[in-house]
């Protein structure tokens, strides 16, 4: 199989797309940045390997890239968020040129103990290979194991008393510095202006109080249920260390479990936020 | 922590067609109830954005009562179906960051359920009084006050 | 700079009574922005709108706050009040302390504390309160009458009648209804296919009046004065346009034992069938259930008879799409089939009366086809089983109606009347016969109606019997009929030779599913629920969608007629006007802020969103944004809190409002 080099010189060459965005080494031993090339002269510093880490798909909302026809380069659960972002009107099918990535999981994270061992996310991956690419790369790295440790934490606490659960997220954004770093991350949080940026009325306390944190961090997970496709690149790059995929996964598993529902998989499928089923359960309700 | 004189401020985000009607009906029946729930009204329960419970919450609310048109009945078709996916999944969330489940309700009141109204008045009034005040969140909010 | 005037009604002793109405004045007015404020016994009377036009002029008031009764009582009266004094209407709110408030508590210092709480949450929503106005639409001047029965033909007749178009759908291959299928009607006793086929057959031919039969309502988009209705046109396989009604093919078939609906499975029809010799249309249809042809591939005689060539076995359901202004729902009733329940049905009582068991134990509209001259016993009383005539017959009231335990809570309304009728039939049919009745009370309120019961009792001697029956059995070809007699309080045992029950009204089997296609609402019956009891009583809640007939409760005739008349009439006032005001609570899109991730379009029950391009000036797309489209939008909001950015708020509860009003607390 081709290497990631070759193939974006192909895309170059066949004119496939004007940009390609991929990775590249990072000054920093053992890191990768996302890199845009532009033409068939700079691919040559192109890389893939189990560091990186990045999901690229949160670079082609951005206004320098819309209607450009995007080269990407995509691991499986990269290529969810595209899915996604194609369901949501935000890109166009055609106008994206998939490479997709064979992947056997990336590391958890850049430095330290974790990046020895797989980000969590890798564990029960169902898209090792990509189910929608133009063409597919492989990713050779191997080896990484680890445990699934936040899914032991998400158990802990869906065991706790809600005084506990309580205790422990105001112990957790108490943390957040409102920097909004998840946000800009997250490929599926594309809106122009953020309903925390809304001035009239101000749903979102914006400087980092207990309760505007409280509000933010409630609406960001409410806003990507049913959406996030659990890339966790908001708790990657989140300063404060707060572990924010708790939240999403939460979600993602009740989406699982209410409606059978997983996103990403089909831009076709219908979205689980905008539809309804009139066999949706309402046991809570009274 | 209950506290004998405690009692609960309660929020009600209601639909204009049934769930506000079924509550006029109960005026109109001269049926009683608690006083403590004050009700917002909205078109349809399609309206109620989870926004409204956060804001609820940090406005000193102890408990909030969603209600809208049953199944089938919704005057705009299915409001009430797009806002049930919406609660199944916000109700989780909340459930998750130890917003007890006690201190958010959801109900079906049509127009013609007067006692039905009352009476999920009244059991959500009794619960959350017997829950206490939502220290929790009044704890956020007062950390708010502090700092400006 | 708002300057809010509080106005405080006592509503007699209504509100006053429990809210200490002038406390709760002199607390309003130490509310932000809140200028002026006052008390009085009747703010809706004149002297009280006059209080609240006065003080617009004088306190120079932007904004009103009324804390009275509910908004659906007074709201338009105090808008209407407010815009007579050069206040835009919208600029008015209700604080309801009656119905929400004086009317549910006791104790007057809560009730008090929450009025108070009211207006405060009332006073900082209206702050964010803009000034709007009505939106216009225009009207397409055209109705459609869902079911041809008597209402519907009535309503039909009487909008084309005023110069109107009419779309007449009907389910059945025929128009006519449950009245082509009776005997004789009250209190007259005149016959009801003399009076009906004139009616069916003026319909049928009015230039006005364009009708479906054999087709339903499939879906219904759009709103009032703008309906979008689908109508599936159900595969007749007879091409209406050749086919001259000749009937050589329904004598032809030879499937000749498919049980007859007309005659309620008392007489047979053949596969390909007139429902009744005066059917309008009269052009048979094929029923695919049982014509061998579809079930064998064999057969086609009807086709090889037929000279026009009409007979089409290829023929789909098809789907019509029409505007109309108005909808008239008529779609009639069923009789409670007591052997015919499901699982999961409300009422499964009665199987003691042996309706299903025994042939001779039938229902009301079953001895309207005996008694009818065009019935399978050509109008002889003759019952079922062995073709002979009864001589003792009991006629069972109340069966599945006013009975809370096992049955329907409602009265039927009719039963008294009909089972009147049917005894009387009976008696001038029957001379040496017998006639009894079981009945609770008799309830003859109506022109003649209780003259008419009295001569079944006074002159035709029919036995009236106040109790209810326990059981129905078989006896060597008799029917015991055990029950009580309550009046004089001894038990009573007939031996009856053909019982007839007079079963209660139901909703049609579909009414729930076409009331959500016209999202209507409907009561637990399934009966269609009209805006107000009293005074709105052939109007659905859906602005354009009236009521008539036996379909929003057991009606009579005269009933029905009036009822289709009136829901005529209130299609005709709005045809009467050229434009048509709506409120302006409608969505509005920030396309500043709007990302097009058109989750606003996915939630739209209206298809009220639209695509819009933005462009810059030199013509780039700059991008593609949610648009609002006002004549479609009805203003529910779910697009306003699917919104993740808000960029689609609903004007008149946008997100200020709604906000403060939270924030109040």
């Amino acid at each position: 199989m081709a290497d990631i080099i070759s193939i974006a010189r192909g895309v170059f060459e066949n004119k496939k797309a004007d940009i390609l965005i991929g990775y590249t080494k990072a000054t920093s031993e053992g890191r990768t940045r996302p890199v845009i090339v532009r033409s068939a002269d700079e691919v040559q510093n192109l890389v893939l390997n189990s560091s990186c880490l990045n999901n690229l798909a949160t670079y082609l909302t951005r206004k320098e890239n819309k209607g450009k026809k995007v080269a990407i380069v995509a691991k499986g659960c990269d290529i969810k968020s595209i899915v996604q972002l194609i369901a949501e009107s935000q890109i166009k099918r055609e106008n994206v040129y998939i490479i997709g990535v064979k992947c056997n999981g990336v590391k958890r994270s850049f430095e330290g103990e974790d990046s020895k061992k797989i980000a969590e996310k890798c564990l029960n991956c169902n898209v090792r290979t990509p189910h929608l690419a133009d063409e597919t790369v492989d990713m050779s790295d191997e080896g990484l194991t680890g445990k699934d440790e936040k899914a032991e934490l998400i158990e802990k606490l869906d065991s706790m008393s809600a005084e506990e659960r309580f205790a422990f997220w105001e112990e957790q954004f108490e943390k957040c510095i409102k920097c909004y770093a998840c946000r800009q991350a997250c490929p599926l949080c594309y809106c122009e202006r953020c309903i925390a940026d809304k001035s009239m009325p101000r749903w979102v306390e914006s400087s980092p109080t207990k309760r505007g944190n409280f509000a933010w961090n409630i609406v960001r997970a409410f806003h990507l249920s049913g959406r996030c496709i659990g890339c966790n690149e908001c708790e990657r790059v989140c300063p404060a260390g707060i572990p924010l995929s708790l939240l999403n996964r939460k979600m993602v598993m009740v989406a699982k479990s209410e409606f059978g529902y997983e996103s990403g998989m089909s831009a076709d499928a219908p979205t689980l936020i905008g539809t309804y089923d009139l066999k949706d359960k309402e046991e809570f309700i009274k | 922590m209950s506290d004998s004189s405690f009692e609960p401020k309660i929020v009600a985000f209601v639909c204009n067609w049934c769930t506000y009607t079924g509550a006029d009906l109960a005026g109109t029946s001269r049926m009683k109830y608690q006083s403590n729930v004050r009700m917002i009204r909205l078109p349809c329960t399609g309206r109620i954005d989870p926004m409204f419970i956060i804001k609820a919450f940090e406005s000193g609310a102890d408990g909030v009562l969603v209600s809208g048109c049953h199944p089938g009945d919704c005057h705009y078709t299915a409001g009430n179906y797009h806002a049930r996916r919406r609660w199944i999944l916000f109700r989780q969330l909340l459930k998750f960051v130890g917003i007890d489940e006690s201190r958010v309700f959801f109900s079906w009141v049509s127009a013609s359920e007067g006692k039905k109204w009352v009476d999920v008045i009244n059991e959500v009034t009794d619960t959350v009084r017997s829950k206490g005040p939502f220290t929790n969140y009044q704890k956020l909010n007062k950390e708010f006050t502090i700092n400006g | 700079m708002m300057r809010i005037g509080v106005f405080v009604c006592h509503c007699g002793e209504n509100i006053g009574k429990t809210v200490d109405c002038p406390t709760v004045a002199k607390e309003a007015i130490k509310l932000p922005n809140v200028v002026y404020s006052i008390d009085y016994k009747y703010m809706c009377s004149d002297p009280g709108q006059n209080m609240i036009k006065q003080a617009i002029a004088e306190h120079k008031l932007n904004a009103v706050v009324v804390a009275s009764c509910s908004p659906h009582m007074h709201e338009k009266t105090f808008r209407k009040a407010c815009a007579q004094a050069g206040l835009n209407p919208y600029m008015c709110e209700i604080a309801n302390v009656r119905e929400h408030c004086s009317w549910v508590h006791d104790n007057v210092e809560e009730a008090t504390k929450k009025a108070v709480d009211l207006i405060r949450m009332t006073v900082e929503r209206i702050k964010f309160n803009f000034p709007l106005s009505e939106i216009k639409v225009p009207i397409t001047k055209k109705a459609l009458v869902i079911g041809g029965g008597i209402s519907g033909i009535q309503a039909a007749l009487d909008i084309a009648g005023a110069g109107f178009k009419v779309i007449l759908v009907e389910k059945e291959p025929s128009i006519g209804g449950h009245m082509s299928q009776l005997s004789e009607t009250f209190p007259t006793l005149d016959c009801s296919q003399c009076i009906l086929t004139p009616r069916m057959v003026e319909a049928y031919q009015h230039p006005n009046i364009k009708l479906y039969t054999y087709s339903e309502v499939d879906n219904v988009d759009g709103f009032i004065g703008n309906f979008k209705v689908t109508i599936r046109k159900k595969a007749r396989s007879v091409k209406e346009n050749l086919c001259t009604g000749c009937g050589l093919c329904v004598q032809k078939c030879p499937i000749k034992k498919a049980p007859s609906e007309f005659d309620e499975g008392l007489a047979n029809r053949p596969a390909i069938y007139v429902p009744f010799p005066q059917a309008v249309p009269n052009i048979p249809v094929i029923d695919r259930t049982v014509c061998t042809f579809f079930k064998t591939g064999k057969c086609q005689m009807c086709k090889k008879v037929c000279g026009r060539d009409a007979i089409d076995f290829e023929q789909k359901d098809e789907l019509i799409t029409e505007d109309v202004g108005a909808i008239i729902v008529a779609t009639g009733y069923k009789l409670y089939k007591i052997d015919k329940k499901s699982k999961d049905a409300a009422v499964k009582g009665y199987g003691e009366y042996g309706y299903g068991k025994y042939k001779d134990v039938i229902d009301g509209l079953q001895f309207e086809r005996i008694a009818s001259a065009s019935g399978p016993t050509a109008g002889e009383i003759l019952r079922p089983s062995d073709k002979k005539q009864p001589k003792k017959v009991v006629f069972i009231q109340c069966v599945g109606s006013r009975d809370p335990s096992k049955g329907f809570e409602y009265c039927s309304k009719i039963c008294c009347m009909y089972t009147a009728k049917h005894a009387m039939l009976y008696k001038h049919k029957v001379h040496d016969g017998e006639a009894y009745v079981f009945y609770m009370d008799i309830r003859a309120g109506g022109k003649g109606y209780d003259e008419f019961v009295r001569r079944a009792i006074e002159e035709d001697h029919v036995k009236y019997i106040r109790g209810r029956v326990s059981r129905v059995y078989e006896k060597k070809g008799k029917y015991i009929v055990k029950g009580e007699d309550t009046i004089s309080g001894v038990p009573v045992e007939i031996e009856a030779d053909m019982v007839v029950l007079a079963t209660a009204i139901v909703a049609q089997p579909e009414a729930a599913k076409l009331a959500q296609t016209l999202g209507i609402p409907y009561d637990k019956y399934g009966f269609y629920a009209e805006v107000h009891p009293k005074l709105r009583p052939v109007e659905s809640s859906s602005g354009g969608i009236f009521l008539a007939g036996a379909c929003q409760s057991p009606r009579d005739i005269p009933e029905s007629v009036a009822m289709a008349s009136a829901a005529a009439s209130k299609a005709l006032v709005l045809f009467g006007n050229e434009m048509l005001e709506r409120e302006p609570i409608v969505a509005k899109v920030n396309e500043n802020t709007c990302v097009g991730c058109f989750y606003c379009k996915k939630v739209c029950a209206y298809n009220a969103i639209e695509l819009k391009e933005i462009k810059d000036k030199k013509g780039n797309l700059v991008k593609v944004v949610a648009s609002v489209n006002t004549g479609l939008c009805q203003g529910c909001g779910t697009c306003n809190a699917t919104c993740p950015s808000k960029s689609i708020e609903l004007i008149g509860f946008n997100d200020e409002q709604i906000f403060y009003q939270i924030k109040a607390l």
